[in-house]
């Protein structure tokens, strides 16, 4: 596949997942696995972003590495936040 | 001999992106500490604003960071008439951005979302305008690159001015990826 194809295809999937992520904020309710679900699709589309265009692959590993956790950190936060959201507040909150 | 690491248009835009990320970090980090101690806000807010205005500013941060990507493919080719022709398509689009996010506060306002309302809104109305100025920032560099590349400063074999723009630009883009579920999406 050329670069100019991988770069069409990464566009029409980046639009299936953002249309996609519409109908979620539409439709769907608060649960686990719609969580898991738009944490996934966030983690995706980034790293479609990373890889097919700013092609990090070939960039220094520091500044590939640190891009990469980048995409990760609000996917990770927002399924940590779903299961462990009343303990971390308690956590977090200033003492009276 | 080791070959050096390859750091995409230089290490001054990476020093600008790294700065970007961390304040963005920061600001995630300052969202969730909200979201947890005040969930009810955020699990009302998202249908307060207008889905189909974030919807539609994804699809034109994309797309531009898309056509960025294919000026950039052009120009590695020795194409700097067909680089220039594809900024301007990412010039012409991202431009919606900007346009979209005024008519959005203006729905805003007419709905009551205002930035002295719940945490939800204050948190919306804090990250998303310091997302505008840092498009409006790429906006600017636009523009610049479109003069230099218009003006034959560019070559097949030396162009790090453009991959600095479309590295700033991609990052931007991914910034917004990560917005876009946590005010719009995420129930």
């Amino acid at each position: 596949m050329t670069t100019a194809s991988k770069l069409n295809l990464s566009w029409l999937i980046l639009m299936i997942l953002t249309l996609s992520g519409m109908l979620v904020g539409e439709y769907a309710e608060a649960g686990f696995w719609i969580t898991v679900s738009v944490a996934g699709v966030t983690a995706l589309k980034g790293r479609l972003i990373i890889d097919q265009f700013m092609e990090l692959g070939q960039a220094s590993p520091l500044i590939c590495r640190i891009v990469k956790i980048f995409g990760l950190v609000v996917p990770a936060l927002m399924i940590l936040t779903y299961l462990l959201g009343p303990e971390l507040a308690q956590v977090t909150q200033l003492p009276d | 001999m080791t070959v050096p690491a390859r750091i995409p248009g230089g290490k001054a835009i990476w020093v600008g992106i790294f700065a970007e990320l961390t304040e963005f970090t920061l600001m995630f980090l300052v969202y969730f500490f909200a979201r947890i101690n005040h969930p009810q806000a955020f699990h009302e807010g998202p249908q307060k604003l207008s889905l189909a205005a974030g919807t539609a500013n994804t699809v034109i941060m994309l797309s531009s960071s898309y056509f960025v990507a294919r000026a950039v493919l052009a120009m590695r080719k020795g194409r700097s008439d067909i680089t220039l022709r594809w900024l301007f398509a990412a010039f012409a689009t991202a431009v919606g951005y900007p346009v979209i996010k005024v008519l959005e506060i203006r729905w805003n306002l007419d709905h009551g979302v205002v930035g002295r309302g719940d945490v939800f809104q204050m948190s919306y109305y804090y990250l998303t305008f310091n997302h505008l100025v840092h498009v409006s920032w790429g906006l600017l560099g636009m523009v610049w690159i479109m003069f230099r590349t218009g003006f034959g400063a560019y070559t097949a074999n030396n162009h790090s001015g453009l991959i600095a723009f479309a590295s700033y630009w991609h990052a931007t883009d991914l910034i917004w990826l990560m917005i876009f579920p946590l005010f719009y999406v995420l129930p």
